[in-house]
């Protein structure tokens, strides 16, 4: 049973990083005001420039992980065209940009020949001494570089958001952008920066899948954790920390799954595989439950900033 | 004296009028002609995009002609298969158009039509019910099947406030792990045991109206729509849902039972995506096949935004997506393009046009 236990518990890790890369990606473009539902799409978009990136450039993962982030910052430029420039209807917007993404990312693959070959991955870095604790040095200390990079992404957006300028005025824009735009910030600006990168480190959550954990791409691998992601974002209420412990706690049920049935416990497979989603909505009913008098959500989440209608 | 106007030569000049800049302003109105020169606008620019992608990919100009139209149009047999397509896409726009009525994202069309084609293939399994009422009772199964799978986001979305969005969808993977569970369990085929449930009796299936392998699916598509445009244009329900639609906060103030409009033009939307998986199951394909769902979530959403969710609209529009699928099995078959170049179509037409809406809300104009 400890063995089990173990072993369940270290390559939680690689389930979780996606989920938390992802979440925070939306919490950086949300926290603009601007409602994100297309993060599904941008994972795959960053799974498959990953994968194929490496497949025909070779090098070090780690550089096809930048291909993959800067291919989705990329794509989400029309994204933010749209919502930003156009006003589009953000529901729509993000509806539309998963299903071209999905059709995107299918047929690119397929022409280039991308689909179900192996490829090579990202190897765990030990990092001696602390990798030789008992327990917490298999678990923290011997992961590979985009685990040490996700923690660091979470400290410096940590710092940002809360100490420096930049994240003041993003929550401005998010809270308030008529007077954000009064006092003189960009709102326009800020929402741009904030869906390109958002939608860089949701293409780098993506591109973990296949370059860092499948190792191989294939159609729509993504299977709905872009929209996970989205419920756990809803579910931590905006705020970073929360999300990256509801990132754990969906890649330790992941991880569980695989491992039910290598230890021969009878459980209908299909039942097992509807975990992750049935998990999900339970989250969110939870979160519904507490009823919490601040949801955390940013008062202008969904508006378009029209500064014609200024008041 | 000449102290003022030294002060005033030394203010900094006024702004230079000579650069001129765009500035948006927001249209009040905008003719119904202006209307739809932007609409056709945008939508013709999505389908140049989709024409240059597809020479990308390796299918010329002559070719997609060839594909879309004299292919199609050539002989009654693949008119006639455009017309089979177009049942179940009907119906899946009138299911989204419904729910949109009411601001109800339902995103989760495809799961609905999974219970609905499970609820109306139990019925089959079972022989439940006198043969002669067979194929009513699988209907009226289907519509349940498709309104029970969407009545947790309803009351999830009406009583907790958890957004229809991501519930509908995360149910749909929930409801094709539950249909892989049964055909590759209990109810995999016992003659050939390929994973799809066994054929359907002759009358459990819609038979067909005599003209090429068109079945009953499409009359009961095109009934469908009439009976919706009635609810939504004639009946006083439909009369509430303009109100919920406008504002459901003024509606509420006024005294319209919002709360219940909602939840029937969401449990309506449900019913009608489970006959949708009737129709493909019970007019096309005689059996529950494992992805006879894919693509009518997102193809209904565009068939409902384009047609501006007006019930006849709906017919127009999902006839259109049905050339488009039909066409885009044959590029799959004779060119190598994958199926899901029919989703990428679809995204570029709605971007473009919901893109080209902006030109009819807004005006742009050159300041000097």
């Amino acid at each position: 049973m400890a063995d089990f236990i173990l072993n369940w518990l270290v390559v939680s890790p690689a389930f979780a990083v996606p989920f938390a890369l992802a979440a925070l990606g939306l919490i950086v473009a949300e926290k603009s005001g601007v409602l994100f539902l297309g993060a599904e799409g941008f994972m795959l978009v960053g799974a498959m420039t990953g994968a194929g990136a490496l497949i025909t450039m070779g090098g070090h993962p780690l550089l096809a992980l930048l291909v993959a982030m800067l291919a989705a910052a990329l794509v989400s430029l029309i994204f933010a065209f749209l919502v930003v420039v156009l006003r589009v209807d953000q529901i729509i917007a993000g509806l539309s940009m998963v299903f071209l993404c999905q059709g995107l990312t299918s047929l690119i693959s397929t022409q280039q020949g991308w689909t179900n070959r192996p490829i090579s991955g990202l190897d765990p870095i030990a990092l001696w001494p602390l990798s030789e604790l008992p327990i917490l040095g298999r678990l923290l200390f011997h992961q590979d570089a985009v685990f040490y990079a996700t923690i660091a992404i979470f400290v410096a957006f940590h710092w940002i958001s809360n100490r420096s300028l930049l994240g003041l005025r993003l929550k401005a824009v998010g809270e308030n952008p008529d007077a954000a735009d009064a006092a003189g910030v960009s709102v326009a600006l800020y929402r741009f920066g904030a869906v390109l990168c958002g939608a860089a480190l949701i293409g780098l959550a993506g591109a973990y899948l296949s370059v860092g954990v499948a190792k191989i791409w294939v159609d729509g691998m993504a299977g709905g954790r872009g929209w996970i992601a989205i419920a756990l974002v809803i579910f931590a209420r905006w705020q970073p920390w929360r999300a990256l412990a509801g990132a754990v706690l969906f890649g330790c049920i992941e991880a569980l799954i695989p491992r039910i049935a290598a230890a021969g416990i009878q459980v209908p497979q299909y039942f097992m595989l509807m975990t992750p989603y049935v998990a999900t909505l339970a989250v969110m009913i939870w979160a519904a439950l507490l009823r919490s008098p601040r949801t955390g959500q940013p008062a202008a989440l969904g508006t378009p900033f029209v500064r014609e209608e200024r008041r | 004296m000449a102290e003022p106007l030294a002060a005033l030569d030394a203010a900094p000049p006024a702004p230079s009028r000579q650069s001129s800049r765009m500035t948006v302003e927001i249209r009040q109105t905008s003719p119904a002609g202006q209307r739809i020169l932007i609409r056709g606008a945008g939508l013709l620019i999505g389908l140049a995009i989709s024409v240059a992608i597809l020479a990308w990919a390796g299918v010329g100009l002559g070719n997609l002609a060839n594909e879309f139209i004299y292919a199609i149009f050539s002989d009654s047999r693949s008119v006639a298969s455009v017309l089979v397509q177009m049942a179940p896409l009907l119906i899946a726009g009138l299911a989204a158009c419904v729910a949109f009525r009411v601001r109800f994202w339902n995103i989760g069309i495809e799961g609905q039509m999974i219970f609905g084609s499970i609820a109306a293939t139990l019925v089959a399994i079972t022989d439940f019910g006198p043969p002669a009422l067979r194929l009513v009772v699988m209907l009226m199964a289907a519509a349940l099947g498709g309104m029970g799978w969407i009545f947790v986001p309803v009351a999830l979305k009406l009583k907790l406030g958890i957004s229809e969005v991501v519930s509908t969808l995360l149910l749909n993977y929930v409801a094709l792990n539950f249909l892989l569970h049964l055909l590759y369990g209990s109810w995999q085929d016992p003659k050939s045991s390929f994973p799809h449930s066994e054929q359907y009796d002759a009358i459990e299936r819609l038979s067909p109206i005599g003209w090429e392998n068109v079945t009953l699916a499409l009359p009961l598509a095109l009934l469908l729509a009439l009976i919706l445009w009635w609810a939504l244009n004639i009946s006083r329900f439909g009369f509430f849902t303009r109100f919920v639609h406008a504002n459901p906060k003024m509606a509420k103030a006024i005294g319209i039972p919002v709360l219940g409009v909602t939840c029937a033009a969401a449990l309506l939307s449900g019913a009608l995506a489970g006959v949708a998986g009737f129709a493909i199951s019970a007019g096309i394909e005689y059996r529950m096949t494992q992805s006879f769902f894919f693509g009518y979530g997102f193809s209904g959403i565009l068939i409902a935004f384009l047609a501006r969710n007006n019930p006849i609209g709906v017919i127009v529009v999902a006839f259109f997506v049905a050339i488009l699928f039909v066409a885009g099995q044959s590029l799959q078959v004779f060119y190598q393009i994958p199926g899901a170049i029919v989703q990428l179509i679809q995204a570029i037409v709605v971007i473009s046009v919901a893109a080209a809406e902006f030109f009819i809300r807004h005006r742009l104009k050159w300041t000097k």
